[in-house]
């Protein structure tokens, strides 16, 4: 360990070692009674580590003879996945301990998973891949299934395991057959042997490498742990499933499709656009039944993981930046929506039911409206940020000769949108019903408010993004 | 320089900076907040005059403000003839609204809220017809339909209101998110968003592959704003709203925006036959069905509604026509229908706030007690009929002189004759309008005494009536102004005049026509009407709701199918995803050919491929039968194990066979606690189902194996095989990839086992403390025991075989460098030898004459394996570099010893502590369900009963 590769791994070392401390810490001196603490620990150390990969990062370094790769890319996903993280950590502490659920383990299965997710983004290798994604999911199948006295919350857990654990092998079935065929694990080799007419059992291993993605993007057909595990867990874990993961999983498929497989899009294009249409599709038209707004999101996510992906499918630089602008609003606009359910309740018991919503906006029209934009902004209706998310996606997808992924995409997101106005209807124009409070901490407050700020506000200059993408982009595909 | 044209951001922007001041201001009184909404709506309106003269020049006024160059989004504005006039409409009429809203709207109302919300609705409005980049047009669409949202939800108490808002949202806004789609294809064909370009690139357009796609896409969008057929229905029920709304939104504005944008995209889009069957006819439809509606409404708004409806669809089809002719008539008829409709609307608004009803069966005989209020109505509602000397007569005759020369699908007469029953019918209801509201005699028993209200409710009406009239009997007045539009529309110069008068032709003839058969009608109506009642009809909600109801339900029943909960079905969609995945690569591949011979097939391998396939075959059977498929699956690791043999890898073999026996050992302790059987819970046919599956599945894993096998791969193999004895000094590759080229790896992993060993035995104490350990408690176990639970034989046998086994391992771990064995495969052995005593003489016996802790056994492996490693530093080289010598004391022969044999001690500890603490866990278990414990290693000492038997004999 030379320690230039030392310097460049150093935010994941320092998260490792801040986990492993803080795990010695809370097993021998308070156990749970230390869990506020370390929550607010944990935020801070992703906050500064985020803002520290931000701002210092430049370049490209490749550590470990090209086994982990800090680029513009790595650094984009990593500072939306940590910031992501942290804010969700935040605004889970108050729902946690009022329902007794805080164990000091949390924040730290959060933060070894934030560390697996780092690796995933920065792998340069099948190696790197897998270990990253394997920390990062052991982690997340634990959380899953934190709420150990709850029934669905332990069959969420397993079954996002027993799944988990199939999809992890066919990935590794993948990975093995393209290190059978390319004769190396490492992208930069993988990229060599993957130019123009691959043999057949390469073409297997990208097959099953992407499937083994999709699940956890969980892009259909692939999806089918999503609804189940987005119920059963614990809400605060159903946030943070839906945000940081997802960002880290597209990170990952972006960079084997482009890092690995860039010399044959072609040939990836295809299935990319067809997991797109399918989750496209499936999220929207299986949302429209769900009266469970925790479902209802898991269905949601699928839907957007479609759109996101639509960028990838068109196999160019403007693609994948049109993938990150649309992952970071997403991200954006997910953080907003579970700091509300999250406050959700009625007689001090949380409900998840979207009739609860009746009539809100007569009880609190500023949470109300901020609801509203989130809501319209996730549907895609202009003036919005998250319009401009879809946009840039469908626009991706028309530039890269796909105007007919472009069109499903159009409808999907039609379809889509009945389901995200219902809840504004219920909101707004709903029957008069037993209502439901929302009292909500400072921190979940703030957040919710401040991601609806940023979807009407961003409209200025969507704050920049665009930018920065461009050039995370740049450095990914080339 | 400040140039004229930077003036239209200024314009498109005020209504929004305006739209912050009413809230604020609703404090200072209504008239306050009303003059406040109206400065902006004024400021914009002189801006937009001082544009005027330089537009009706025939100059293009254009300002560009870059914003998401990468996006190909700018905020780019531009005025031309068709912008001016729909600005100069939204302004205008926005004034007059403002106006009428602040006394039409009573005290209790939050009035601010009002105002914002409907300056909101005017910026955005004004920001389509200005907007000179597609995507910019967009976002405005999309704002008309948020803002008249709110709008129309404004009377929130009432449930139609919520009904109309959310019905008019789902249309307009799936319809907005369509028309993005057409815009992205449009802007891909043409390169461009700008509006310019793409109004230029006409030709180019209608070229294209996609045009039909971005047609259709974008009429989508202007058919659910404008209300056409079938999308006609939002518009009626959105009326809840409050009256200023409804003459704002419903005729003047907003259902005009799809009008403007079919009229906008005219030069892109507009003269082909697709252009041309769709948009017609669509119109012709909407206009004619609109018109039979409202003679049978009886609610004052409806019948305006879908009058309005019909109007739009007047519209529709004149612009799809697609000739100059056409446009100007349709341009022409968008000042008139302007006029008289937002006038009628502030009438029936007037009624309904004086007599408080809007129930044309409840009114009759106002005009006497409202006479200024009737004289307003009855002048919009002549010229909504088309009456000469007014505005309406002038349009509608231009509209019949089209339709009358229009051949549809090679029939010439079929558009003109319908054109002239919608006019019957637009006459009929107008009269009823006059004639049923405000003719006849005076009733008593209106809800209210109505009269005539205050000059602020009626001055806008009456204001817009007077341009009825001066239009109507002086249309060359409109003349710059329609020629200025429809140049726009059109993109060529136009040359014609406005007559009242243009001799007897068809057009007249048509018009006369229809002006007699609706009178007829009306004094028919009191009949038609009952008929109409009885008739069955469709409901336009009630599909609507049924549709929505249906999807829903629909939606449900698939989500509910495929996400039903049961982990069975998401393996079977992800397994055959993944078939189909695979299936799909196969077939996009080429498959290379064979390039290696397949191997002759010595006799024994048949035999034992055989008995493995029986032997899985048999488990998937019998695996309800829990004991049953434990034995079959130690059949299968048996072969896998022979199979290692016949392959040559026998240290793979000694280590599958090992662990094959410790796992099924183990295995069957724990069965013990647990029921016999696994219950039936798939039917029948979804087993079959499965099997399908999981066949087809097996089969393509084995076909891939073979096709893989029968290819060259690149094998890592020779490399071990070359390096092993010089590298790692031993020569049996997989002992030394384990503790030398991979020893990392193993260091990894004896960690691993030793923390699951402890993790089984943690979930076991947890598991006894719950209440699976009370069931256990509890368990009636119905097997019939045997008496003799330590039998004489096993525990001689065991005993015998503990020393030789023991012997046996330490060879093994011994020779492991060189030979099959190695410190994993001796841990395992001597687990098992152990395992045996346990299971021989009883757990409780066996423990007290073995004082080992195994937690320290696990660490003592973990220590000494990292010990080994870290030794190596201290000869300078990297963490686990092993070094090997060879020694020689005589008289034994020369040996090697290497630090990797200390490094498999480790594992060897490690891999005997876990399995003996999963063991020990184990029994736990097992005396906690009731176990008896035993002192002695058998139930009764032979030796008592031999001593027993001799006293019997003695005595």
């Amino acid at each position: 360990m030379t320690s230039a590769d030392f310097s460049i791994l150093l935010p994941e070392i320092l998260l490792a070692v801040f986990a492993m401390a803080a795990l010695l810490f809370g097993v021998y001196t308070g156990k749970d009674k230390t869990a506020p603490m370390l929550v607010w620990a944990t935020s801070a150390v992703f906050a500064l580590l985020a803002l520290w990969i931000g701002l210092a990062g430049e370049g490209t370094n490749a550590a470990y003879g090209g086994m982990f790769i800090d680029d513009g890319f790595a650094r984009f996903a990593k500072v939306v996945i940590l910031v992501s993280a942290a804010a969700v950590l935040l605004m889970s502490e108050t729902y946690m301990s009022r329902r007794d659920l805080l164990r000091f383990e949390y924040p730290i299965l959060v933060a070894l998973a934030a560390i697996g997710m780092m690796v995933m983004v920065s792998a340069g290798d099948l190696i790197a891949l897998y270990m990253g994604l394997e920390l990062q999911s052991l982690a997340l199948y634990v959380v899953a299934a934190l709420r150990r006295d709850s029934a669905k919350s332990t069959e969420a857990g397993l079954k996002y395991f027993v799944l988990g654990a199939l999809s992890s092998g066919l990935l590794l079935y993948g990975a093995s057959l393209t290190y059978g065929f390319a004769g190396t694990t490492e992208f930069a080799g993988i990229i060599q042997a993957a130019q123009g007419e691959i043999p057949l059992g390469l073409l297997f291993g990208l097959v099953f490498l992407f499937a083994g993605l999709a699940f956890k993007v969980s892009a259909a057909p692939f999806h089918m742990w999503t609804p189940d595990v987005y119920e059963g867990a614990p809400t605060p874990v159903t946030a943070f499933f839906a945000t940081a993961p997802k960002m880290a999983a597209m990170g990952l498929f972006a960079r084997l499709a482009h890092d690995a497989f860039g010399q044959i899009t072609a040939d990836w294009t295809q299935i990319v656009a067809f997991l797109s249409v399918a989750s496209m599709f499936l999220g929207a038209v299986a949302a429209i039944g769900q009266r469970d707004i925790k479902r209802l999101m898991a269905y949601s996510s699928i839907n957007h993981m479609g759109f996101a992906l639509m960028g990838l499918a068109a196999g160019t630089a403007f693609g994948v930046q049109a993938m990150l602008v649309y992952m970071a609003i997403y991200v954006t606009m997910n953080v907003g929506t579970f700091a509300f359910i999250l406050s959700m309740e009625r007689d001090g018991k949380a409900v998840t039911d979207i009739r609860a919503l009746n009539m809100f906006s007569k009880k609190e029209p500023l949470k109300a409206l901020a609801i509203l934009v989130l809501m319209f902004s996730m549907a895609g209706v202009p003036p919005l940020v998250g319009f401009f998310g879809k946009f840039y996606v469908l626009r991706a997808a028309v530039d890269g000769g796909m105007a007919w992924l472009a069109i499903a995409g159009v409808i999907a997101s039609v379809i889509g949108a009945f389901y995200y106005l219902r809840i504004v209807f219920y909101m707004y124009f709903g029957e008069e019903a037993d209502g439901m409070e929302a009292p909500m901490q400072p921190v979940a407050w703030g957040l919710l408010m401040a991601s609806a700020a940023a979807m009407v506000f961003g409209v200025i200059n969507l704050f920049g993004i665009e930018g920065v993408a461009a050039a995370a982009a740049a450095t990914l595909v080339n | 320089m400040f140039s004229d044209s930077s003036l239209l951001p200024i314009i498109a922007i005020l209504p929004f900076l305006g739209a912050l001041v009413p809230g604020v201001m609703i404090r200072a009184g209504r008239t306050a907040c009303a003059s406040f909404t109206a400065i902006p709506t004024v400021l914009a309106l002189v801006m937009l005059g001082t544009l005027a003269p330089g537009v009706m020049d025939g100059t293009v006024y254009r300002a560009e403000i870059v914003w998401l160059p990468q996006l190909g989004l700018s905020a780019s504005f531009f005025l031309d003839g068709l912008g001016l006039l729909f600005a100069g409409m939204i302004l205008g009429v926005g004034l007059l609204i403002t106006l009428y809203a602040r006394y039409y709207l009573s005290g209790e109302d939050p009035m601010g809220q009002f105002y914002t919300y409907l300056l909101l609705f005017q910026g955005a409005m004004l920001g389509i017809v200005l907007s000179d980049n597609i995507l910019l047009l967009l976002i405005f669409w999309e704002l008309t339909s948020l803002s008249s949202f709110l709008l129309i939800g404004y009377w929130k108490h009432l449930p139609e209101g919520r009904q109309g808002a959310r019905m008019a949202l789902t249309v307009t806004g799936a319809g907005g998110l369509a028309m993005i789609g057409g815009m992205l294809i449009l802007g891909n064909v043409v390169g461009s968003y700008n509006l310019t370009d793409i109004l230029a690139a006409g030709d180019q357009i209608r070229a294209s592959d996609w045009y039909a796609p971005a047609l259709i896409l974008i009429l989508l969008g202007a058919f659910t704003k404008s209300a056409q057929f079938p999308f006609h229905f939002w518009l009626p029920h959105a009326m809840a709203a409050p009256t200023p709304v409804s003459a704002y939104l419903h005729s003047a504005t907003m259902v005009k925006a799809g009008v403007f944008l079919m009229a906008r995209m005219w030069p892109a889009l507009a003269g082909t036959d697709m252009w041309f069957y769709i948009v017609a006819t669509v119109g012709l439809v909407t206009m004619v069905l609109g018109a039979v509606i409202a003679l049978f409404k009886d609610d004052l708004k409806a019948l305006l509604a879908f009058s309005t409806v019909s109007h739009l669809g007047l519209l529709t089809m004149l612009l799809g026509f697609g000739t100059p002719e056409a446009a100007i008539a349709a341009v022409f008829h968008i000042i008139n229908h302007l006029t008289f409709k937002a006038a009628l609307f502030m009438t029936a608004g007037i009624v309904d706030h004086e007599a408080h009803t809007r129930d044309i069966k409840r009114l009759g005989g106002l005009a006497r007690l409202m006479p200024i209020t009737a004289t307003i109505g009855t002048v919009a509602a002549l010229s909504m009929a088309g009456i000469p000397l007014f505005n309406g007569f002038l349009s509608k005759e231009l509209m019949l002189h089209e339709a009358a020369h229009v051949t549809w699908y090679q029939n010439p007469w079929i558009v003109g004759a319908l054109a002239t029953l919608g006019s019957l019918f637009s006459v009929a209801y107008s009269l009823r309008f006059i004639f049923h509201v405000f003719g006849g005699p005076v009733r008593d028993d209106y809800p209210a005494k109505p009269h005539d209200p205050p000059f602020g409710l009626w001055a806008a009406p009456a204001f817009l009536c007077v341009f009825v009239v001066l239009i109507g009997v002086a249309p060359f007045l409109a003349q710059p102004v329609v020629r200025m539009a429809a140049e726009a529309v059109t993109g060529e110069e136009l040359s014609f005049y406005f007559k009242i008068w243009h001799g007897v032709n068809t057009a007249l003839l048509m018009s006369i026509a229809a002006i007699v058969g609706g009178v007829i009608l009306l004094g028919l109506h009191r009949y038609l009407d009952r008929l109409w009642i009885a008739a069955p009809r469709p409901e336009a909600k009630t599909i609507f709701d049924g549709l929505i109801a249906g999807v829903v339900g629909w939606m449900r029943g698939i989500t509910g199918w495929l996400h039903h909960g049961a982990i069975s079905r998401y393996l079977a969609v992800f397994v055959v995803a993944t078939l189909v995945v695979g299936v799909a690569a196969f077939l996009g591949g080429e498959m290379g050919q064979q390039t290696r011979a397949l191997t002759p097939i010595p006799p024994v391998a048949p035999l034992g491929w055989l008995l493995l396939v029986v032997a899985t075959v048999l488990v998937v059977v019998h695996h309800r039968s829990r004991f049953r498929a434990l034995v079959l699956i130690g059949v299968i690791g048996l072969m896998i194990s022979l199979g290692f043999v016949f392959l040559s890898a026998p240290d793979l073999a000694l280590t599958q066979i090992s662990v094959e026996t410790v796992t099924i050992l183990l295995l069957l302790l724990a069965l013990h606690f647990l029921p016999k059987e696994t219950p039936v819970e798939s039917s029948g046919g979804r087993r079959f189902g499965d099997a399908a599956i999981a066949i087809a599945a097996g089969v393509a894993v084995a076909g891939l194996a073979y096709a893989f096998m029968t290819r060259d791969f690149n094998s890592i193999s020779d490399f071990h095989l070359a390096n092993s004895k010089s590298g790692g000094g031993g020569t049996n590759v997989v002992n030394v990839i384990l503790v030398d080229f991979r020893g990392y790896d193993t260091y990894g992993e004896i960690i691993v086992l030793g923390i699951a060993g402890l993790a089984i035995f943690a979930l076991m104490e947890s598991l006894l403390a719950g209440p699976a350990g009370r069931r256990l408690r509890n368990a009636d176990y119905t097997l019939d025991r045997s008496k003799d639970r330590h039998p004489l034989m096993m525990v001689v046998a065991t005993r015998v075989m503990l020393p030789i086994a023991m012997m046996v391992g330490i060879f093994i771990f011994l020779r492991g460098h060189n030979q099959p064995g190695g410190g994993f495969v001796a841990g395992l052995v001597f687990s098992i030898a152990l395992l045996m005593q346990y299971m021989a003489s009883g757990f409780a016996w066996t423990t007290r004459r073995q004082r080992l802790e195994y937690h320290a056994l696990i660490g003592f492996g973990v220590v000494i394996a990292g010990l080994t490693g870290v030794g190596s530093w201290f000869a300078g080289r990297p963490f686990l570099t092993s070094s090997f010598g060879y020694f020689e004391f005589p008289p034994i022969e020369e040996f090697e010893l290497a630090t990797a044999m200390l490094f498999d001690l480790g594992v060897f500890l490690c891999v005997l502590g876990a399995v003996m603490l999963m063991l020990f866990g184990l029994s736990r278990l097992a005396r906690h369900a009731g176990e008896t414990v035993n002192k002695e290693p058998m139930e009764y000492d032979p030796s008592n009963a031999v001593a027993a038997a001799t006293t019997r004999e003695r005595r």
